[in-house]
Parts: C-alpha cells; sequence; structure tokens
C-alpha cells in the first residue's frame, strides 16, 4: 500500500498546469530529438539543460525526463522511413522496420512502434514503481567480470546476424572489433592508431558509423539501382489509406513479444553501461530465435520490429533505477539527469528517493503521464512523417544526405566523425551490394570494446586468474543464463521450424 | 622577455590605480571592456559538466553583480577532450575578449595528442579551485581507516580504481603509494560510474572519486572515505584526514581556472584578475564551491603559468615512467 500511497503523492506533485505543460514540451522536444539522425537523448537533454536553471525543480526534472524517453519513441521513425537510425538504441528496428516499410506497411510499422513504445515504457514505469529497491541490488551486484559475461551474451546476437553468407558476416564483424580498438587503451593510456589526432582519443564512435552505414548506404544503393529514375516512385510503398492500421494479426502476432521485450528490456536497462541499445539488440535476436518465421526475419517481420521497441523503452525506464537508488548514471542520458540533479544541488545516492520523496515519485508519476502523451503524439504525427516518403526519390535523396551529415556533426560537432560517416557510407553501399552484414559490424564495434575493457579489468583485479568468473555469485549466474539460452533456443527454433516445414538452413 | 616586462607594468599599473578609486572606474572601462564588445566565453565541453557548470557560475555572478558591462556569450565548443574549444581560443590571438575555463584535460590533453598548443602559452587570469579525490572504500570492507589501509596494502595485492589513466585518478594513487610504500594494481574504468558498481559489487578493493560524485554513497554508509587529496578537507567530509596531513603530501590537482588567449593585452589580464577577485568574494562563489566540492585555491596571473608548467611535468613525469605517453 506504501507504494500507492507514494505514487498518489507523486501523481498530486505532478499534476498541475505549468508541470503538465512542461512535460508536454519535453515530449514533443524528445520525439523531435529522436527524430534527427544521431541527435539522441543525450545530445538533447545537454542542450536543453541551461534552459533549466531558472526552473522549479519538479518542473524541470519532469521535462528532460520527458525528453530522454520521448526520443525513444521519435528515434525510430527514420529508422522505419528512411533505414537512418536516428538514435543508437533504435539501431535494431532498421533491421525489419525498413523492410516493413518496404513492403506497403509503413502506416502499420509506425502505429506499432508507437504502441511498443508505449508497452514497453509502461511497464517499464510500473516495474520502478513496484520492484525499485530490488532491482537495486542488481545493479550494484555488477563489477567487471559480469559487464564481459554481459557483453559475451550480446555477442550471441552477432551469430543471429550474420546470417546465410556466413563467411561475410564474419567479416563484416572482424571489421567492427578492429575499428573498436581505434582509441587510447584505458589500462596503459596508450593511443591505439589515433594518429595524434585529438578526436581520435575516445575512439571511434558507432553512431557516424551506423548512420552511414545503414543510411547512406542504403540511399547509395537505391541510387545505384535506378530508383531516382521511376520519377514519383519510392522506394517506400505507402497509398492506400486503410492500410494506416495495423491488422489484428499484428497485434495477435506479436503480443508475448511484447512482454518479452519490455521485460528483458527493464533488466538490461537497470545495469549500469549496458542500456537501451545492447536491450533492443538482445531482444532482436531473442525474438528471432524464438519465432515460427525465423526465416522472414530481416524481411519485414512485424515482431522484429516490436522486439527492440518495447526493449528500448523499457531500458530508458530501467536506467531510471540506478539513477534514483544509487545516484549512478546507467547511461549518458542519466548522466546528463545526474548533472542537473547536482546543479540543483540535490544530492543523489541510497538516501535520494527518502530525502526527496516529492521529487522521485513526482518524476515517476509523471512517466506515466509522459507515455500516455508520447502515444497520443505519436499516433496523431504519423500520417505526416508518412507524407515524407510521398516525396520522389530524387528529391528526398539529397535531402537524407544532408540530414545524415547534419546529425552526425551535431552529437559532438566532429568534422573527423562526419567525414567517417561519409567513409562508412561508401562502405556501406559495397556491403549491401555483395551481402555482407552492416547491423553484425555495428554490433561488433559496440560490444567489442565493452568486452576488452571488462576482460583486461577482470584479470587486472583477479591477478590473472580466470577463477573470478566463477567464485562471484552474480557471475555464476549470467554463465547459467547464458549456457541455457545456448541450449534453448536451437531447440525452440527447430520446434518452431518443423512446425512451419522449413528447412533448418537459418539466415536473412 | 619583453613581454614579461609590459605585463609586470601592466599590473603595477592596475595595482595602482584601482585602489586610487571608484571614481576611476569610469575612465577605466572605456579602456577595457568596452560595454559595446560581447565577450566570446568559450566552454570546451558539453552541458552539464564541469566545465561548463563552473563557466556559468562565474557567468551569473559577473551578470548579478555587474561587474562585466557588456554582453557575454557563452558558447559550448566540445570535442577532441577539449582539444576544439581551447584550439579555438588558441586563434584569437592577442584578442581580450575571448575567455574560457580550464579543467583537467586542460593538462591532460596536450599530453595525449598533437594540439597546436600547450596550457602555458594561453595568457593566465586565475587559478580558482582545484578537485581533489577522495580515497574510499566499500563500507563491508574490514578496513576501517587509512593507516589499516596502507598497512594492509603493504602486506596484501591490493586493487585501486579510477577513471582513466591519462588522468589525476591514476596520478594521485601512484605518487600517495610511493610515498607511503606500498604497490597496488590500478584498474581504469571508463565512467565514474561503472568504477562505482564495481566497488559496491566488491570487484575493487578501493577506488580514488571526485567526492561530489560519490557523496551520496558515503552518506548512506555504503561507502568508507580514507583520505582527501586535497590541502582542506570540504565539510561534507569532516573528520577525513589529508594526504598532506599523513606526511605524504603530493601536491598534484587538477587546475580549474581562467585564461585569455595567448598574448591577450596585459589591460585585459589586470582586469580579469581584479574582477576574478571580486567574484571569488561573492556567497554565490562560496555555494558553487560548497556544492561541487572543490578545493578553494586562489592563484593569479604569472603564477597561474607557473603552477600549470609545474603540474604538467608532474603529470608527464609520471605517464612517462609506466610508459603512458612518449
Amino acid at each position: 500500500m506504501d507504494i500507492f500511497s507514494d505514487l498518489v503523492m507523486g501523481l498530486t506533485v505532478a499534476v498541475s498546469p505549468i508541470n503538465i505543460v512542461y512535460l508536454l514540451i519535453g515530449a514533443m522536444v524528445g520525439m523531435i530529438v529522436g527524430v534527427i539522425p544521431g541527435f539522441g537523448p543525450s545530445a538533447g537533454l545537454a542542450i536543453l539543460l541551461p534552459v533549466t536553471f531558472g526552473m522549479d525543480p519538479i518542473g524541470a526534472i519532469m521535462m528532460l525526463a520527458a525528453i530522454y524517453y520521448g526520443a525513444m519513441y521519435g528515434g525510430t521513425i527514420t529508422s522505419i522511413l528512411l533505414n537512418t537510425p536516428g538514435e543508437s538504441a533504435t539501431v535494431a528496428s532498421t533491421f525489419d522496420g525498413f523492410p516493413l516499410a518496404k513492403n506497403g506497411r509503413a502506416g502499420p510499422a509506425l502505429v506499432m512502434q508507437a504502441a511498443a513504445s508505449f508497452v514497453g515504457g509502461t511497464v517499464g514505469v510500473i516495474l520502478i514503481t513496484v520492484l525499485a529497491p530490488l532491482f537495486a541490488q542488481v545493479s550494484r551486484s555488477f563489477g567487471p567480470p559480469e559487464y564481459f559475461l554481459l557483453a559475451l551474451m550480446g555477442m550471441l546476437t552477432l551469430i543471429v546476424m550474420i546470417g546465410a553468407h556466413w563467411k561475410l558476416g564474419v567479416i563484416s564483424a572482424l571489421i567492427g572489433f578492429a575499428l573498436g580498438t581505434v582509441g587510447v587503451d584505458l589500462e596503459t593510456g596508450q593511443g591505439r592508431y589515433t594518429f595524434g589526432s585529438a578526436e581520435l582519443i575516445g575512439g571511434i564512435y558507432f553512431i557516424p558509423i551506423a548512420i552511414g552505414l545503414f543510411g547512406l548506404g542504403e540511399l547509395f544503393y537505391a541510387f545505384y539501382s535506378g530508383l531516382h529514375r521511376t520519377g514519383t516512385g519510392t522506394i517506400v510503398q505507402y497509398d492506400k489509406e486503410e492500410r494506416f492500421w495495423p491488422t489484428a494479426q499484428d497485434w495477435i502476432s506479436t503480443r508475448m513479444t511484447m512482454v518479452r521485450g519490455s521485460i528483458l528490456g527493464f533488466v538490461v536497462g537497470v545495469i549500469p553501461g549496458a542500456g537501451a541499445t545492447i536491450a533492443s539488440l538482445m531482444a532482436y535476436s531473442t525474438e528471432r530465435s524464438l519465432s515460427k518465421n525465423r526465416d522472414n526475419f530481416g524481411k519485414g517481420e512485424m515482431a522484429g520490429l516490436v522486439a527492440p521497441e518495447t526493449a528500448n523503452n523499457a531500458a530508458s525506464s530501467g536506467a531510471m533505477i540506478p539513477l534514483l537508488t544509487l545516484g549512478i548514471p546507467g547511461s549518458a542520458s542519466t548522466a546528463v539527469l545526474l548533472a542537473a540533479f547536482l546543479l540543483w544541488g540535490l544530492r543523489p545516492g541510497p538516501l535520494f528517493m527518502e530525502q526527496n520523496p516529492e521529487l522521485a515519485w513526482g518524476l515517476i508519476a509523471s512517466m506515466y503521464l509522459g507515455n500516455m502523451a508520447l502515444l497520443a503524439i505519436s499516433i496523431f504525427a504519423i500520417p505526416l512523417f508518412v507524407q515524407i516518403i510521398k516525396v520522389p526519390y530524387r528529391v528526398l535523396g539529397p535531402c537524407i544526405v544532408v540530414i545524415c551529415a547534419l546529425g552526425t556533426f551535431s552529437v559532438h560537432a566532429s568534422f573527423v566523425e562526419t567525414y567517417l560517416m561519409f567513409a562508412a557510407g561508401i562502405v556501406g553501399f559495397f556491403m549491401r551490394l555483395y551481402g555482407f552484414s552492416p547491423a553484425a559490424l555495428v554490433l561488433a564495434l559496440v560490444l567489442g570494446p565493452l568486452a576488452e575493457e571488462a576482460l583486461r579489468q577482470t584479470l587486472t583485479i583477479s591477478r590473472g586468474s580466470f577463477m573470478i568468473f566463477v567464485e562471484r555469485t552474480p557471475s555464476l549466474w549470467i554463465i547459467g543464463i547464458t549456457i541455457a539460452l545456448l541450449l534453448l533456443l536451437p531447440m525452440l527454433g527447430r520446434v518452431g521450424n518443423t512446425s512451419a516445414g522449413v528447412a533448418e538452413k537459418a539466415g536473412s | 622577455m619583453e613581454f614579461t616586462t609590459t605585463f609586470k607594468a601592466g599590473v603595477l599599473a592596475a595595482a595602482v590605480a584601482l585602489p586610487l578609486g571608484i571614481a576611476n572606474d569610469a575612465a577605466a572601462q572605456a579602456a577595457y571592456p568596452s560595454a559595446d564588445e560581447t565577450l566570446d566565453w568559450t566552454i570546451a565541453f558539453g552541458p552539464g559538466g564541469g566545465n561548463d557548470i563552473m563557466a556559468r557560475s562565474i557567468i551569473s555572478i559577473l551578470e548579478k553583480y555587474d561587474l562585466y558591462p557588456g554582453e557575454i556569450q557563452p558558447e559550448n565548443r566540445a570535442g577532441g577532450s577539449g582539444a576544439v574549444g581551447w584550439g579555438y581560443l588558441y586563434g584569437q590571438n592577442g584578442n581580450p575578449y575571448g575567455i574560457s575555463t580550464t579543467s583537467g584535460s586542460f593538462v591532460t590533453t596536450p599530453l595525449q595528442a598533437d594540439t597546436p598548443w600547450q596550457p602555458e602559452d594561453f595568457t593566465p587570469v586565475a587559478l580558482l579551485a582545484t578537485d581533489d579525490l577522495v580515497l574510499v572504500v566499500n563500507s563491508e570492507s574490514e578496513i576501517q581507516n587509512i593507516e589499516e589501509f596502507i598497512a594492509h596494502a603493504k602486506e596484501n595485492p591490493i586493487n585501486i580504481g579510477g577513471t582513466g589513466t591519462v588522468n589525476v585518478d591514476f596520478i594521485v594513487p601512484t605518487l600517495f603509494a610511493q610515498k607511503a610504500g606500498f604497490e597496488f594494481d590500478y584498474v581504469s574504468f571508463n565512467s565514474m560510474s561503472e568504477q562505482t558498481t564495481a566497488l559496491l559489487s566488491k570487484a575493487l578493493d578501493a577506488m580514488v572519486g571526485n567526492p561530489g560524485e560519490i557523496l551520496g554513497l558515503i552518506d548512506s554508509g555504503d561507502l568508507r572515505p580514507l583520505v582527501f587529496s586535497g590541502q582542506n578537507v570540504p565539510a561534507a567530509l569532516e573528520g577525513v584526514p589529508t594526504m598532506g596531513e599523513l606526511g605524504y603530501d603530493i601536491g598534484v590537482s587538477m587546475p580549474r581556472g581562467l585564461i585569455l588567449p595567448p598574448d591577450a593585452p596585459a589591460e585585459a589580464q589586470a582586469w580579469w584578475i581584479e574582477t576574478m577577485k571580486k567574484v571569488v568574494e561573492t556567497p554565490e562563489w562560496d555555494e558553487y564551491i560548497a556544492s561541487n566540492t572543490l578545493t578553494p585555491t586562489v592563484i593569479y596571473g604569472e603564477d597561474f603559468r607557473t603552477f600549470l608548467v609545474n603540474t604538467k611535468n608532474g603529470f608527464g613525469e609520471v605517464l612517462r615512467s609506466i610508459g603512458a605517453i612518449k
């Protein structure tokens, strides 16, 4: 009952006209920063942070939080329509979102992603409300050994993504791992392949690579195949009004996907540093392994869009747990929120919720309202966004190039990253042409450095002994879950395959 | 040499002129700063970071007390660990209307990358505060205080976590261990949050961190502070000894200061020194220092340049000894 009285108290704090206005402003800004490629929630938050200086902390935190989870709604729109992820957590949404749009199902895909975002976000908030103290325990039990194992688990996703042309897939992943070695070696402080450039000290950020590989690569391919000459014809098919709403089949076939995506996303989001990107990739590969229509993944399977979408929204709620219960930001975005707390003279930590119940519960209550507002905004905005794809490709194409370049530049105002994005675009075109896997490259680039750093930290701590992985209870758990997944998933997959009467040849 | 002489003359002139009376203020302002010129304030990092908070705190004090006559335009020019923003200021050679705040990367970035500038190239205004570190253990650890920690570390292998390697997080415990006579394995993390979870999960034995970011966990009793690297312990850490009090003074900290472009006019430098003397006297400044748990350490003008050179050399020596830089 305590929880409910806290939540009611939070609602009374949150529901004031001015706070609702702040919430709506935040939600809209969040959607917009989400839509612009590369320009993710952390950049949006950081830019708007100075605006909140003179504001009342509760209104300000509601607005900032709305920007944060609003970006998760907006980020998918360009993934679906242009194959260009709006931000890192929606990379996985391009895998099936874009093929769906190409098949003429852009409307249903956009509606389903909004619904999936709503379910993920709301389940996430419910889990925060009920289980915050429990999950605080989870996030404080993770040390380097657990992060390494988690990254390994994420790499299982690679097996799924590599697809039919396994040799080309493996090469793609290896390129990703190689790019991941650039930057200052965390352990020794020595620069690796930085060529003295200050811009490469921090390594190759995967956002320019992802925008280039997916967005520009697809664009170049479209031009290569002559789409710009087809007059009004567009790469994405959409014209009929009745095609706007998803079918009953879409809802029924993805209901369990939503449940799994929400829970998986939340749990991964709770772990500091793992975050929404890894959650969405893991949800995608889990869903693909479990699905009966495994072979349709990557060709426009609704579950392949719904899984990462529920997961990234649930993860962004989950990431609030370490922030509120330990004062530890789990992601770049929550780090900006932490800075905001410090600016207002608050002291985040285990006593934060106790000492500032109005702020903490006001924030949680506002997240329920924010998700509802975002669902409504999305549904209204979708017909507008769909207009984009009616623009002839010869007009839209150059616009995409500009959007990709500006989006990449806006992240760190870095010319080097913008050049990298263009280079990745050219590479992406050839990868597309010859059947390599850009997704495997990006995933390897994300997970490679994570795994390397965690393993080296682990071995420094254990003084070179691998026994540390079995001596610690949390890492034993992860090993157990990984083995269970490895054993279970192929079995489940086989059942699905035989019932569908499909040959066991996996791949897209 | 010529520059130093004119500079000294400038300081002297300012030092003489200012006490002569407020009446001269109007005349002085006609020269520098002019109310018609916009002050281009470079913040070499993104919004929300330590450098940004410092710049905006100073700007709001300048505005509140009408200390600067013209318009101040703060601009975040992030990138390359400060290389972009300070490179931009470096390009404004001699401009009295360019200014920037410094933080640790002002010293470490040029050590790591081929920046065209070095910290001592800029016109120094003042060192205002330093970022210092606190060494903490998990409160479930058997180690109760720093004496026990050192005794334990002399007998057993021990690890200490910190953020990054080319960083004060690595240099402070390294110098401290050398003086106190123990050895440890340094575990480098990408962010404060990863290292804090690692300590809470008992993977790490100890870690160093900026007190502001972990006070919440210290208050709640999850972490136990052992020793502080600065000269004066912040109020929130009362009772914790400093490294100096133990006789292991390491004399290294991250400079938070104010700089002008290289070869800025001496009158601009003198004006800013005088103005910052007023800024650090305000209650708002005290509040900034307290809420960010910084150590107030104020040094003006050329002494700040000397401090920067010493800090750079000290860092360079430690980092070269482990092969992190050449």
